[in-house]
């Protein structure tokens, strides 16, 4: 990757930062802001820290599968997220870095042994009867007393002490930690980190999802009822 | 690992600043009248009543100062960062469930030897300058997720903006339900300085005549949007009240401060406000204050001691450890006024220790460190209000607070399971990340659709509950544990009793009934409180009374046994009601530092 120069005002316009961008400027390096305009660029080759060109293909295929383009918006791969990552997991512990490319590479090994070619050549249909598999976890999770916390208070502090580790994802968000299929636990925390990823880009928080706020307003309006009219965004009536 | 030019924000000039400055103020730059521990809102409020009048005042603080243009970084996207706002790697904030599990000294377990610094659970990207390294500042004991900040201003830089006043029902809480003791002052006491925080700081808020919550001065209100709106309407039936959140922010200008402007609709202001519309302690009272030039401030000065002269049974000043060089040095003043946060003030009281006062300064009582109470939390419900699944967002959070459901337990009725009572505080709508999506099932278009159907619904509510002030509650100095600069460290004894667990069970319930009238779909409820001390409402270790026997400050906060040590801080807060602590701590340290000049002026002290 070649990282070009870009001025500050160019950078910024490109990632189409708003009055923000003034708190940002004294942070970002030049080098810095740039590499980080360049990677935003979605024609640009990812530089690659952890992950090897094909396993980068193989995890933008699955990130796509999981938040793809819709009419909508594009998907994660347009949003980089697999660019995301490779950062994440650069600074990861090696453990666990070596435990989600496990993770990786049995997902791929499944789709093989199941399809006869590798997760990058399923077709719609087999990526969907491979995910809906190793997503069933979930349907489970869901339930309200799967998720009900076994915390037992005030007892003696425990001789080995329980982390709560988080790969990808945000860590302080406390996920119970109890054995489930490797493949299924590898797709859980792929797609904590997807979502994670895509709806801190640029394309998932403007384009997809169209949050309007984190603008400079004279006002904050909130529902309309509030100044005796009909409300037009939710129908209420004053 | 080097650092990443991307995510750090550049420190050296403010570091560099403090350290010329620490350099600089030496004991015998004075003289000084007053001695004020702590920066933020008590040490903030202090520091500011007393330089207006005139009144020379030195301010210890034990980390550095702050650069707020810089390091209120309100609204950077989360793509502007290649971490989108993840923690460096060699940073790390403790897990809510590590707090129940893991051993005390947090910070020292072995798991945690990879990390250059590990920090309480409010640690994130933009806080995680400011608030302590557990490895430098154990606790031991029972788990508390104790949260404390070390920099110019501590914990105002970040906090909730939650700006509620306590009222009769908290002053004379035991009259009220013959639990324990009431304040030795009333709500017509205080009443008055509330009036002035709200004037001088800027509070947003609407009239509403409840007497658990009583009504401020306020500045033009933040509205509810739409799923807000909708749950009002709902609970309204149900006789519970709906209000928009009451916030330490100016929403119509100051007309008494060049640091601030009005609030510009933003959100996002617990990373800081960058255009000084929320309450900061620097912006708000430490700049006006050192413009008088009456105010002296020192960071990084670790107080270890009030310092006692042994003729006049006075304090003479306090004992510092300068942060950086480890040097010790006794600086002197008339008056000594703690105002480092509840349980950081009560530690150095309780590590001054004399022959006269072995137990600590001002713990002839042996309620020193008694006492701790805070908000019990946890207990929530969220939800999708019908209304507005399916619907295209619209602009949800750009305001300083979400709204708030006044306590509605034991103020005119009595629940046969406890005393005392909770309130909630949430909102809902389109917030900038959809953390809804972590809960949704599946995965391809028909997740990604259903993100976006329930992303403008979304309702959540969170609950603040009393915890019962009781003497068992305490802390004391561990007999072995030394922080990073030899002082020894606390030691928690804080467990949540029947009451408070029975009370945290009602407010799961009336979360769930709430959200059931309002026709709430995916109704999620969490029943389990967080760990001790999530609140950061820590109050009460050196609760106020007439009696010297029963209590450790007089009701002008001044300590029963040294007529010239004060406490700006909640320490003597005797009872804490539900309301967030802040700006009861700004009224009382004004009414404190009132009575203060007043002595000073006749000439004793």
């Amino acid at each position: 990757m070649t990282t070009r120069a870009v001025s500050r005002r160019a950078a910024l316009r490109r990632i189409g930062a708003g009055a923000g961008a003034l708190t940002l400027l004294p942070f970002l390096s030049d080098e810095g802001l740039a590499a980080f305009v360049h990677i935003q660029g979605t024609k640009a080759a990812p530089s690659l820290k952890v992950l090897s060109p094909s396993q980068y293909a193989t995890l933008e295929a699955l990130v796509e599968a999981i938040i793809p383009a819709d009419e909508r918006s594009p998907g994660a791969r347009e949003a980089r997220v697999a660019d995301y990552f490779d950062l994440v997991l650069s600074e990861a512990q090696p453990s666990l870095k070596e435990e989600w490319l496990a993770g990786l590479a049995a997902f791929d090994a499944e789709a093989t042994r199941r399809f006869g070619k590798p997760f990058l050549r399923l077709d719609a249909g087999q990526v969907e009867a491979l995910l809906t598999d190793v997503s069933r976890f979930e349907a489970v999770k869901t339930k309200p007393e799967e998720t009900a916390r076994e915390v037992t208070r005030y007892d003696q502090p425990t001789q080995k002490p329980v982390l709560v580790e988080g790969l990808l994802g945000d860590v302080s968000r406390f996920d119970p930690d109890r054995p489930r299929p490797p493949l299924e636990a590898f797709f859980a925390t792929t797609k904590r980190a997807t979502i994670h990823g895509y709806y801190t880009s640029e394309i998932g928080i403007h384009k997809e999802l169209r949050y309007k706020g984190n603008q400079i307003l004279a006002e904050f309006q909130g529902c309309l009822t509030q100044d005796g009219k009909d409300c037009p965004h939710c129908g209420q009536k004053a | 690992m080097p650092a990443d030019p991307t995510l750090d924000v550049d420190l050296a000039a403010v570091t560099d600043e403090s350290r010329k400055l620490s350099a600089s103020i030496q004991p015998r730059s004075g003289p000084w009248d007053v001695i004020v521990v702590g920066s933020g809102a008590a040490g903030g409020m202090t520091a500011f009543q007393l330089a207006m009048a005139g009144i020379k005042v030195l301010m210890l603080e034990a980390g550095r100062m702050i650069d707020h243009r810089k390091e209120y970084r309100t609204m950077e996207w989360p793509y502007q960062s290649p971490r989108r706002f993840r923690m460096p790697p060699d940073h790390r904030p403790i897990a809510v469930a590590e707090y129940n599990f893991l051993d005390r000294p947090y910070g020292n377990n072995p798991a945690y030897d990879k990390y250059k610094k590990v920090t309480s659970y409010a640690g994130n990207t933009f806080t995680r300058n400011w608030v302590v390294n557990e490895k430098e500042h154990p606790t031991t004991g029972t788990q508390y997720s104790w949260v404390r900040a070390r920099v110019l201003g501590g914990k105002t830089n970040f906090w909730g903006r939650g700006a509620l006043r306590y009222g009769p029902l908290q002053f004379k809480a035991a009259s009220h339900d013959g639990y324990d003791v009431d304040w030795p002052i009333s709500y017509e006491d205080v009443s008055p300085y509330y009036d002035k925080v709200d004037v001088l700081l800027g509070c947003s808020g609407t009239k509403e005549g409840l007497m658990q919550v009583p009504d401020g001065i306020f500045q033009r209100p933040v509205k509810l949007n739409c799923v807000e709106v909708h749950f009002k309407r709902a609970i309204a039936k149900m006789g519970r009240h709906y209000i928009p959140g009451r916030a330490g922010v100016t929403t119509d200008g100051l007309l008494n401060s060049k640091y601030r402007a009005r609030c510009m609709g933003r959100g996002r202001c617990g990373r800081g406000c960058d255009i000084g519309a929320a309450f900061h302690s620097p912006t708000a009272l430490v700049y006006p204050a050192r413009d008088s030039g009456n105010l002296t401030i020192r960071p990084y000065s670790v107080v270890s001691e009030v310092l006692l002269d042994a003729g006049t049974g006075r304090a003479a000043g306090v004992r510092v450890i300068d942060a950086n060089t480890r040097e010790v040095m006794d600086f002197k003043a008339k008056v000594v006024v703690l105002g480092a946060g509840t349980l950081d003030s009560t530690r150095i009281l309780l590590n001054s220790k004399s022959a006269r006062h072995p137990a600590g300064l001002g713990n002839s009582s042996g309620l020193l460190g008694c006492y701790l109470s805070e908000h019990l939390m946890g207990p929530r419900g969220s939800g999708f209000i019908p209304v507005r699944i399916g619907t295209e967002p619209t602009l949800d959070d750009g305001r300083p607070v979400g709204p708030y459901i006044p306590r509605f337990r034991n103020v005119t009725d009595k629940h046969p399971d406890f005393i005392r009572g909770y309130h909630f505080q949430g909102g809902g709508g389109a917030y900038e990340y959809p953390g809804m999506a972590h809960d949704l099932p599946g995965f391809g278009k028909a997740f990604k659709s259903s993100v976006r159907k329930y992303y403008p619904a979304m309702i959540s509510i969170g609950g603040f509950g009393e915890v019962l002030p009781r003497k068992e509650n305490r802390v004391s100095l561990d007999a072995v544990v030394k922080d990073a600069w030899g002082i020894p460290v606390l030691r928690f004894d804080f467990r949540f009793g029947d009451n408070d667990l029975k009370m945290a069970k009602d407010m799961a319930d009336s979360a769930e009934e709430m959200l059931k009238a309002a026709g709430a779909e995916a109704i999620k409820i969490e029943r389990d409180p967080l760990p001790e001390g999530w609140s950061i409402h820590e109050i009460g270790t050196a609760r106020m009374g007439d009696d010297p026997k029963t209590s450790v400050t007089d009701k002008f906060c001044r300590l029963h046994d040294v007529s010239n040590v004060y406490l700006a801080d909640a320490a003597p807060f005797v009872s804490g009601g539900t309301q967030n602590t802040t700006w009861s701590i700004l009224a009382m340290c004004w009414r404190t530092m009132d009575h203060l000049k007043e002595r000073m002026r006749v000439g004793d002290v």
